[in-house]
């Protein structure tokens, strides 16, 4: 599997480092709009992803961490809820001990997905790669495999020189 | 990198289920430091607490002794307390005459019942359900809890050493208003279940007392004393009804006349 070449701090502009940061940050925001449903900062992510992706490598590979990571996060935040609203609506289900360790297993998930994501962020401003347990690699292949269809080029270039 | 990528995982799940296992102790050990927490108070200060209420419910409520209701309200309870596996309380059961729906528990494991609620009832069955309930309440030491909680301990080691006469009245009408935690409520309900089945007596006259309670609420807001402290009813109901009973489960009956309850309690 061949990769593209990881650019350093100094060969990334401002704005691709602004661009990086923003995927990890903006991801707040939503969170605290979402915060009942947590499904807003999920649909942030996607958004952002597919804005952002295109511009550079470094940017499509944080805003790939920075989704990934939200899948889980999102499910784990969404699990809870439901089961939440459930006990609370329902006369079958009851609030167990098993809940409670599962809202304090949900709530510190989130915590360290909040500490690592300005952790992530902060790097990213400065130009450096962060890479998460499991979504920082994967997110790599994503951001810098070097796919079949990258190297496809026409045989006859299309634009030539006049002599 | 595919056996990295599979390394990374492991650790991830193991985080997870360690973080889990954290959650789940957590909260097992919140759960477990309320029923620590009765425990600065020993049995003995207990019923010490508990004399210095019934002086008072002495002086303040009327009851009802030594007639037809009262002797029932004992038999249903002898019949009880008697298949509690071990306790640590000499139980007493008291008829206070109020038309208010209501029992509850003191310290020391005394128990009162108001007369409302025994004309409210249709048989010695949902009148044991009840005294099951309130024998929960005892047993767990959840009216110790809810006062440490509430009033703090020193206030109830004051009020031991001969302290403000207010609060030991404060104390009482917090725990008539039998306000209880919706764990505590659930815990003396599942206590309450086992006993009535141990008793010989239908579980299924809990859910019975409850659903006349939760009719009542519909049409008799005045009565609400008992229903508003034990909330989330339908769910306790519920529980009541789909408690299963050993497969050679055979209740025995009561041989109380409940017309003449009701007629003894009227002409109180």
């Amino acid at each position: 599997m061949e990769f593209y070449p990881l650019q350093q701090p100094d060969e990334i502009a401002e704005r691709e480092k602004e661009d990086a940061m923003g995927a990890y940050l903006m991801m707040f925001a939503a969170v605290a709009i979402g915060l009942p449903l947590p499904v807003i900062n999920l649909i942030a992510s996607i958004i952002y992803y597919f804005i952002n992706r295109k511009k550079s490598r470094f940017i499509h590979f944080h805003c790939a961490q920075a989704l990934l990571t939200q899948i889980p996060t999102t499910v784990i935040n969404w699990v809870a809820v439901i089961w939440g609203v459930t006990i609370l609506v329902s006369d079958q289900y009851e609030a167990t001990d098993i809940f409670w360790a599962y809202v304090v297993f949900a709530g510190v998930c989130t915590l360290l997905y909040f500490i690592v994501s300005i952790i992530a962020a902060y790097r990213a401003r400065q130009g450096k790669m962060y890479y998460f347990l499991v979504f920082g690699p994967w997110s790599y292949q994503i951001a810098y495999r070097v796919r079949p269809t990258d190297n496809v080029q026409t045989s006859e270039p299309m634009n030539k020189p006049p002599f | 990198m595919q056996s990295k990528t599979l390394r990374d995982i492991l650790v991830l799940l193991t985080i997870g289920a360690a973080l889990f296992a954290g959650g789940y102790f957590l909260v097992h050990e919140i759960s477990k430091s309320d029923y620590d927490l009765s425990y600065q108070v020993s049995m003995e200060q207990e019923e010490e607490l508990g004399n210095l209420f019934k002086d008072l419910i002495w002086d303040q409520y009327p009851t009802i002794k030594d007639n037809y209701a009262d002797s029932a309200l004992q038999q249903i309870a002898k019949r009880l307390v008697s298949s509690i596996d071990s306790t640590e309380y000499r139980y007493q059961f008291t008829i206070i005459k109020s038309k208010d729906i209501n029992a509850f528990t003191i310290p020391g494991g005394n128990i009162y019942v108001f007369s409302g609620l025994l004309e409210l009832a249709e048989t010695p069955e949902e009148v044991a359900a009840v005294l099951a309930h309130e024998i929960g309440h005892a047993e767990k030491r959840h009216v110790v809890t809810k006062l440490i909680n509430e009033m703090s301990l020193s206030a109830v080691i004051a009020v031991l050493s001969g302290g403000d006469p207010n609060m030991i009245t404060q104390m009482l009408q917090s725990v008539i208003s039998n306000r209880f935690s919706r764990e505590n409520e659930d815990e003396a309900d599942k206590f309450a279940l086992q006993l009535l089945e141990d008793a010989r007596i239908s579980p299924k006259s809990m859910a019975r007392f409850f659903q006349k309670m939760n009719d009542k609420n519909l049409d008799y807001n005045e009565d609400l004393e008992f229903m508003m402290t034990h909330p989330h009813n339908n769910k306790r109901i519920d529980r009541a009804r789909k408690y299963k009973t050993r497969n050679n489960f055979s209740p025995e009956p009561f041989s109380i006349d409940w017309e003449k309850v009701q007629k003894s309690l009227k002409s109180e």
